[in-house]
């Protein structure tokens, strides 16, 4: 099976979101929890933030990614809270900067893991095309999506080729080594690429006229709810800022 | 209809696949084979059918192509894509999405048509060529054939009249020949033009009711179906043709093995993906020493499989190849044995072929590779990039490597795919050679022909498991095979 940056086909995703609306929320986790001060109401803003990306992976019935979750976060919430106080001298600081980097890092990465594994590569295409982005970047974006895992198989059969001839790492032969692989592995993508723009063009892309897409796309009830509570982050943010300026 | 009027095209650098003064007028509704050896310009004829010469490749040229009237050399290649659809030789690079059902909407898509006229399209589309079972996947887990029959029906989305196939069986197996010739029976039942460029031609057998049979470059025959198949045996071999039906092939052999009377002995070999029911079990099988056997057997039988396992590159193979009164291991296999894959280009790594030959050998040693590389023809390209030659000669490469590495037993994985029979016969000759010089090989093949003139022993493989192994040596045991090819052949004829 081949290893994939977005979903190539449609899979349980619980409730159905624009891939928009899944833009958004990543966006605003990542500014606030991220990137944000945590200071003052935005202490309890974050906490319902960090939620949102459980709520989504339990509709999605991804219960070993939601349990990850609850223990990773919910444990380092917990002993910022409880333990670090009692903790002194290098064991606290490296306590802090530990359970600091997984308090922030981790809404963001688990939001980014919901986003690729419940997007398929259509629905990303046609709310770019949908954003009015135009088509000399959304068409680039399809072309990597399709081609990464490509590459991917060529670099498992390249590999699988020099075990066969017995050529291995060792013996101050890196540089070698990478010439190997890169070399057969540039060749046979450029001849794939080259092909996959020819099927590509006797299909008609590029031509003069609009494209169109037969992705369903559309904000229901559930975006627009998600979408306030993305406001709401903004709003509480700019009072912080406004009140404490 | 298309129109061509003394058309010649050459590509910059190169006189492969030219063409010169080619005139010829397909008329609406018709079924034509293209036919002829590796380079003679069938590939490129097709091009100047589907606009993409002059519009994709750049050459030379000269005289006009009209596709319904329309001159290509004017039309754009997007206009030019509602009349006519194309389906390519690689099942792996034609596919613009990584879902099905997007690849089928695609063509309509970029013709800016309505959302809900797409949708009925694709739907109509589906439910004529059978494709149903097939939406709403992953690309990357369609089969070889599964991809082929996509390509047809994402062509077939945009609804022209008119279909160009460059080689379209050339990486499917028999099963997989067999769906293909289904798809194509449905369209021209729906009138449409067909096209196809093809080596192997027993599937079109009944289909096709013109023969363009091509040779350096020009139409040197304009054959009815009719007139094609009285060609005698001997008349279609002269032109280098593979056979419209296997009867012919009764007769063919490989010379006699050297045979030393010992043998190769898999043991107990299984394999399984975690949790998953095993792809292989094989307990106890045969195959001779310093012969070559051919590995045959249906679609997902586990050939390839069974060729990786015994080449040690599964981590989760089970059992033990014995020979000699060794027991090899996974990581001795590894040592011991060499893959020709299907895919030469993944296994040639270095700057120039003597490079190449001297990586494999233990000891380097220049003179040794002169001498393997004039036995194998390929000493006037000891210092060309292998990337730079033709399929046949990089195939050599791989083997006269495998030579050099001293490994005893040479696998080879579909060798033959997409050849035609020129280039057949000479890998038959190559391990007849390899052969005569002392080394096993094992073949996983769809190939008879092939399989007549290179192998003296057959393991049959269904399921995971050896059903029947049985060698090539009298003529009751040719027919053994050619019938199971056979029984293929006719289910395909049945459709």
């Amino acid at each position: 099976m081949a290893r994939e940056l977005l979903a190539s086909q449609k899979h349980q995703t619980g409730i159905a979101l624009d891939p928009r609306t899944k833009l958004a929320l990543l966006i605003t986790i990542a500014v606030f929890i991220l990137g944000g001060s945590h200071a003052g109401v935005m202490r309890y803003v974050i906490v319902v933030l960090a939620a949102l990306p459980l709520l989504l992976l339990l509709a999605a019935r991804k219960w070993r990614g939601a349990a990850l979750y609850v223990v990773i976060f919910g444990g380092s919430l917990c002993l910022e809270l409880f333990a670090l106080t009692r903790l002194e001298g290098a064991l606290n600081f490296l306590a802090v900067a530990i359970i600091g980097i997984l308090l922030r890092f981790t809404p963001s990465v688990v939001m980014g893991y919901f986003v690729v594994t419940t997007t398929t590569v259509s629905e990303f295409v046609a709310a770019m095309e949908r954003l009015h982005l135009p088509q000399q970047i959304t068409i680039p974006m399809a072309v990597m999506f399709r081609f990464f895992p490509t590459v991917a198989e060529e670099w498992r059969a390249i590999g699988d080729a020099m075990r066969m001839r017995g050529v291995r790492f060792g013996g101050g032969k890196v540089g070698a080594m990478l010439e190997y692989r890169l070399v057969p592995m540039l060749i046979c993508s450029v001849k794939i690429g080259e092909e996959l723009s020819q099927a590509a063009l006797s299909r008609g892309l590029g031509g003069p006229v609009k494209r169109t897409n037969i992705c369903k796309l559309g904000f229901g009830a559930q975006d627009v709810a998600l979408l306030l509570v993305c406001l709401g982050a903004f709003g509480a943010q700019i009072f912080v800022l406004v009140k404490g300026g | 209809m298309i129109d061509c009027k003394n058309v010649s095209f050459s590509y910059p650098g190169s006189a492969q696949g030219a063409l010169k003064n080619i005139s010829v007028s397909i008329a609406d509704g018709s079924f034509v084979l293209l036919c002829g050896g590796s380079g003679c310009g069938k590939t490129t004829l097709s091009r100047l059918f589907n606009g993409l010469i002059p519009h994709y490749h750049e050459g030379t040229l000269t005289g006009a192509v009209y596709v319904n009237g329309w001159d290509t050399r004017e039309t754009s290649l997007f206009e030019l894509s509602l009349a006519v659809g194309s389906v390519f030789q690689n099942p792996r690079a034609q596919f613009f999405n990584v879902d099905t059902t997007s690849e089928l909407a695609f063509g309509p898509e970029n013709h800016g048509l309505p959302e809900d006229v797409v949708r009925g399209r694709v739907a109509q589309v589906a439910r004529d060529l059978h494709l149903t079972p097939l939406l709403e996947r992953s690309i990357f887990s369609l089969s070889g054939g599964e991809k082929q029959r996509l390509a047809c029906g994402s062509a077939a989305a945009t609804e022209p009249e008119i279909f160009v196939l460059d080689e379209p069986s050339s990486n499917l197996d028999a099963d997989a020949t067999r769906d293909l010739r289904a798809l194509l029976a449905m369209l021209k039942a729906q009138g449409k033009t067909v096209i196809v460029s093809e080596h192997r031609l027993y599937y079109l057998a009944g289909l096709f009711d013109r023969v363009l049979y091509m040779r350096d470059g020009e139409i040197a025959g304009d054959y009815t179906a009719a007139e094609f198949c009285q060609l005698s045996d001997a008349e279609r071999e002269g032109m280098g043709l593979r056979p419209l039906d296997l009867a012919s092939l009764a007769e063919v052999t490989a010379p006699p093995a050297l045979a030393t009377g010992e043998a190769w002995r898999i043991e107990k070999f299984s394999f399984a993906y975690k949790g998953e029911a095993p792809i292989l079990d094989i307990h106890d099988a045969t195959f001779p020493d310093g012969a070559a056997t051919a590995i045959i057997g249906h679609n997902g039988a586990g050939k390839s499989t069974l060729a990786r396992c015994l080449c040690g590159l599964e981590k989760r193979a089970r059992g033990e190849l014995v020979h000699a009164g060794a027991r090899d291991g996974r990581k001795a296999r590894l040592k011991g044995c060499y893959m020709v894959m299907q895919d030469v280009n993944h296994q040639l790594f270095c700057e120039s072929v003597m490079e190449e030959i001297l990586l494999s050998m233990a000891v380097p040693d220049a003179a040794q590779a002169q001498e393997i590389l004039a036995a194998m023809d390929l000493a006037e390209v000891a210092e060309a990039h292998p990337m730079g030659l033709s399929g046949g000669q990089k195939q050599r490469v791989a083997v006269a490597s495998a030579l050099v590495s001293e490994r005893s037993l040479v696998l080879f994985d579909e060798p033959t795919s997409g050849l035609d029979l020129l280039h057949m016969r000479q890998v038959a000759q190559l391990i007849n050679h390899l052969t005569a010089s002392g080394r096993t090989a094992l073949v996983v093949t769809h190939d008879p022909e092939f399989i007549l003139r290179a192998c003296q022993h057959v393991l049959h493989l269904e399921k995971g498991r050896i059903t029947e192994s049985y060698s090539l040596a009298t003529g009751a045991d040719r027919a053994r095979l050619l019938a199971f090819f056979e029984r293929e052949t006719k289910e395909a004829s049945n459709l």
